[in-house]
């Protein structure tokens, strides 16, 4: 399911924070992480992935050298910096409450009490 | 962002992202294409996996990007942001590190660092101190509206290009000129002010046009205008300083009367403080209106004319204009115009002139003494330098790169001079304290002296040229230093022939520049000394003089005068320890008086050559009492004084050779200053006196004429005011007598004030405190120059003895003679010094040439002065020399030998 990622530009953020505190990828890597870990559901657009990873290099939450990739292939890497971590923490936090909350709201059975 | 702290980047090696910079050179567009470029062939493989075929491939996984330029160029700017504010994040942390080592490395020789700040913070403060003074004398703008518009017209009469003008003059350049917006005619006078204690102001008469000639608003009521004056001529402005002296800032007094000279003033308004920088600084304005008659007289030159020009017009042009309308004057009144002309000056040119070249000569050779500091802490961080180079090569080699070094030392070096240039900015400020409490009282404006924003923008300015200009030198060279060579020899001290020879080049400029500072205030001290050594023609010592004036509403005729100055005569003899007193109208030291021309009996008049002594009215005890020496004949006498004598004259011998070449005056007639030109009134010449320097030792005497105070010429009494000055010579101090004189001008008349009283000796002193102050602070500059310049040879000649302790010591070990020793570093230093010593002989006679006006009888080539100046050098750079080379010779062989 593609999503749009406007939307979520904050979760975007968050989703690559977390995939990179597993270790250094490259872009495409982060791309199917993703994809791989939300069960397909979620697949980033190229076009919404890229300014993402830029914007957070720049914020100096992720940082970026030129490596090998697995096959032999030269790719640049992102990794998380110090900030980057912090901001995780931070983000994931609010996202899961965020997400249980509207979970709560969209499964709802019964109507509000007024 | 703490990865980015070069300081870790140091130790620990180049972050990553500068290992990228470097490799791949910053290069965003690549980068994002190669990135994009690395995702597509992924994703296409993966595609092609799942069995699409190459285009189909192909088009899926740019869909992913959607519209792809567009992805791009958003990647592109980001990361382009990214990259410019890591640049500056770099920068800044950079210059913080730079900062923060160049501060620990002052803290780690304090020594050093205190020797460098002191030599810096006496050069930046002086300089300061005297370009605060050159700020506020010469260039701020004069306080009056538009004052570059301002100007003199003088009339020129032979080689005189400032005098004064006749009324018809000023009368004719004021209806004829085309250039000026405004004239004005002005003369000086003094006025005895009478309400309460009386006292003796300076003033000046004006014509209303004064007022918007140099015009500043006043601060209370306003200017005379000429419809106030045809109305009532009793008018007067005060000036701001006397209000709130004298009246105690009583904004009553607008409106009010004050007592001039016994007559009721109706006070006007109260000038604008900024009036006080015109030339006398006077305390009052009163009226000057010029009756038909006056304008008519072209003969009398008496008044200062000033006009401010229409916008646009320049001096040339108003020059031009001027002697249009005199040659006009000299047409129509050919009889008193021979070898007369017009002169147009600017204001500023009248009012500031004579302390402009005073100035530049003092902030030429303070300059001077800053560059000789600058020099002297440039050779102390170049050895210092040496004992870093390991330091400097290590930073080099793990890719410090040159610029950066450079900067390092650079910012070490405007440290320096910061700490320094506070420390100036506190001396500059006592300096200048110093500067406006003993600098002469006649300069204008430099009571305003100070700290202001141009003066600290200055300091500033220059803090960090002098930091820069001494800490290039030891950045460049370390940045050129050969890296493999310093680490080969293991960072060891030693050094290459080039460093020394460029540490050898510098103390040779600035022995050279000292030289130049030595001369040039050897030149004011001889010129000086020549000043003390000229006679003034009469004994000061023990002479008390006092002023007074006889307001002529109530000394009115020429016998109440002279029996008023006879009665006040009588008592002040009368007063114990006083030997002798009389009086003249005008005195030695303390001001001029009229001159006219002296017409000889049985000579053809010619007034354009007759001789023009100043004329001065004296009683009989005067030439006694003043100590002038009778060279001929006899001095005046009480008989001469009394009603009826016949007119007797005497006169100085300058008078006697111009007046009567070749003979003997004694007995001759002579006629000057007479009711009507043609008719002569001849005087007797009864004593020829010995030449006084009447203006000051600097100024050669004038001819002059002295008549019996009972036998004044026509209207002499109005041209002196009714004012004698009176001399006492006294057996004890002449100055405790003051107030025995005050009392006896009281009993006579004690509405009268007594003014100008002072000693002979404080009037000489007086008369040479200018020149006296420059020679005395050129000369503190020069012993600056001179202590730096020493400082200078001796860091390095100590430095040569240390570089060579080991060659010395094998020296010695080999039989060497001390002497042979001290002889060998002795002459290291002479060299050195006298390289210096020719270069600046040779500069000083270029750079004296500024200050020839302000000699007395001495040349700005003055052999002497230079042979003192090269001797003196050489004296102060030998003994410099002499502490190293005795620590030469103490060397021990066997340890010098074994510390190699």
């Amino acid at each position: 399911m593609p999503i749009q990622t406007e939307l979520l530009h904050g979760t975007l953020e968050v989703l690559i924070l977390k995939t990179l505190s597993w270790g250094p990828m490259h872009g495409f890597g982060i791309g199917k992480w993703i994809a791989q870990l939300s069960g397909d559901e979620l697949r980033i657009e190229e076009g919404s992935l890229y300014p993402a990873l830029y914007r957070l290099e720049k914020k100096g939450w992720i940082d970026a050298s030129w490596g090998l990739s697995d096959n032999q292939r030269r790719a640049k890497f992102y990794r998380l910096t110090a900030e980057g971590r912090r901001q995780l923490l931070k983000n994931s936090d609010i996202w899961s409450t965020f997400a249980q909350a509207v979970a709560r709201v969209l499964s709802a059975k019964q109507q509000p009490a007024s | 962002m703490s990865t980015f702290d070069s300081r870790r980047s140091l130790r620990a090696g180049t972050p990553l992202w500068r290992r990228y910079l470097r490799f791949w050179g910053p290069d965003p567009a690549a980068d994002v294409d190669d990135e994009f470029a690395f995702h597509l062939e992924m994703r296409i493989e993966e595609l092609r996996a799942q069995g699409l075929s190459p285009t189909q491939a192909r088009d899926e996984a740019l869909r992913g990007f959607g519209d792809i330029q567009h992805v791009k160029k958003i990647c592109r700017t980001l990361a382009e942001e990214r990259e410019n504010a890591m640049r500056r994040t770099q920068w800044w942390s950079d210059w913080r590190y730079d900062l923060r080592f160049a501060i620990r490395q002052l803290t780690v020789s304090p020594l050093l660092t205190a020797v460098l700040v002191l030599t810096i913070a006496l050069g930046i403060g002086s300089t300061v101190a005297i370009f605060s003074v050159l700020n506020a004398v010469l260039l701020r703008p004069l306080a009056a509206d538009d004052s570059e518009r301002i100007v003199y017209v003088y009339e020129t009469w032979r080689q005189f290009q400032a005098g004064n003008a006749s009324v018809g003059h000023f009368h004719d350049w004021t209806e004829q000129g085309r250039v000026f917006e405004h004239t004005a005619a002005v003369t000086g006078g003094t006025y005895n002010l009478s309400d309460g204690e009386p006292e003796r102001v300076r003033g000046v008469r004006v014509t209303p046009g004064y007022f918007r000639v140099v015009h500043k608003s006043p601060v209370l009521g306003r200017y005379f205008t000429e419809a106030d004056v045809t109305r009532d001529i009793r008018l007067v402005v005060l000036s701001h300083g006397l209000w709130r002296r004298r009246f105690g800032g009583d904004p009553s007094i607008v409106g009010g009367s004050v007592r001039l000279n016994g007559q009721a003033h109706t006070v006007v308004g109260i000038a604008a403080p900024e009036y006080n920088m015109t030339t006398f600084a006077p305390q009052l304005w009163t009226p000057l209106v010029f009756t038909p008659q006056q304008r008519a007289n072209y003969g009398t030159h008496a008044f200062g004319v000033m006009g401010k020009l229409k916008a646009g017009v320049t001096r040339d042009a108003a020059q031009a204009d001027m002697e249009r309308v005199t040659r006009g004057i000299a047409e129509r009144e050919p009889r008193n115009m021979e070898g007369r002309g017009v002169n147009v000056r600017p204001f500023r040119d009248v009012v500031l002139g004579d302390f402009r070249t005073p100035l530049y000569v003092l902030v030429a050779s303070v300059t001077f003494v800053l560059l000789i500091g600058c020099v002297n802490v440039a050779n102390l961080l170049l050895a210092r330098a040496t004992t870093r180079r390991r330091e400097i090569a290590i930073r080099a080699a793990i890719g410090g790169g040159r610029w950066r070094i450079v900067r390092q030392l650079l910012t070490e070096s405007v440290v320096l001079a910061l700490v320094g240039g506070s420390a100036g900015l506190a001396l500059a400020y006592v300096g200048i304290r110093l500067f406006v409490t003993f600098g002469p009282r006649n300069v204008p404006r430099l009571q305003d002296a100070g700290l202001q924003p141009e003066v600290l923008f200055f300091a500033l300015g220059i803090t960090l040229v002098t930091g820069i200009v001494f800490g290039l030198a030891p950045a460049l060279r370390a940045a050129r230093e050969n890296l493999l060579t310093t680490l080969r020899q293991g960072g060891k001290t030693s050094l290459p022939a080039a460093r020394d020879r460029l540490r050898g080049v510098l103390v040779v400029a600035e022995i050279a520049v000292a030289v130049v500072l030595l001369v040039g205030a050897g030149l004011f001290l001889r010129s000086a000394w020549r000043l003390q050594q000229v006679p003034l023609g009469f004994d000061t010592s023990g002479v008390l003089t006092a002023r007074l004036a006889l307001p002529p509403e109530r000394y009115a005729s020429n016998e109440t005068v002279a029996d008023t100055y006879r009665r006040i005569l009588e008592q002040a003899r009368a007063m114990p320890g006083v030997q002798r007193v009389g009086a003249s109208t005008s005195i030695p030291l303390l001001g001029g008086g009229p001159d006219a021309a002296v017409e000889v009996e049985g000579k053809p008049l010619n007034l354009n050559t007759a001789p023009s002594p100043l004329i001065r009215l004296v009683t009989e005890d005067y030439i006694e009492s003043i100590g002038m020496p009778v060279v001929r004949g006899r001095a005046l006498k009480l008989s001469d004084m009394a009603p009826g004598a016949s007119p007797a004259v005497m006169i100085n011998e300058r008078l006697a050779s111009l007046a009567f070449p070749d003979e003997d005056p004694i007995g001759k007639r002579l006629s000057t200053w007479t009711r009507e030109v043609g008719k002569p009134e001849w005087r007797e010449v009864v004593g020829v006196l010995g030449d006084v320097r009447s203006f000051g030792p600097d100024t050669p005497p004038r001819p002059e004429l002295f008549l019996p105070f009972t036998q004044p010429p026509p209207l002499a009494w109005n041209a002196f005011q009714r004012s004698m000055a009176l001399v006492a010579r006294t057996s004890t101090d002449p100055a405790a007598h003051a107030p025995g004189v005050r009392r006896v001008l009281r009993s006579i008349d004690a509405s009268l004030p007594l003014y100008d009283v002072t000693t002979m000796d404080e009037a000489l002193g007086a008369d040479g405190a200018g020149p006296r102050f420059n020679t005395w602070l050129l000369s503190l500059l020069a012993a600056a120059g001179l202590v730096l310049a020493a400082v200078g040879i001796y860091g390095v000649i100590a430095y040569f003895v240390t570089q060579r302790t080991s060659e010395i010591g094998l020296r010695l070990a080999l039989g060497a003679t001390p002497v042979s020793v001290l002889l060998m570093v002795v002459r290291r230093g002479a060299t050195l010094a006298l390289a210096g010593i020719t270069v600046g002989l040779v500069a000083a006679l270029g750079a004296t040439r500024m200050v020839t006006t302000l000699l007395f009888e001495t040349t700005p080539n003055d052999l002497p002065t230079y042979v003192a100046g090269g001797i003196g050098l050489m004296t102060v750079a030998l003994l410099a020399c002499a502490i190293p080379a005795f620590r030469a010779v103490r060397i021990s062989p066997m340890q010098s030998l074994a510390e190699s």
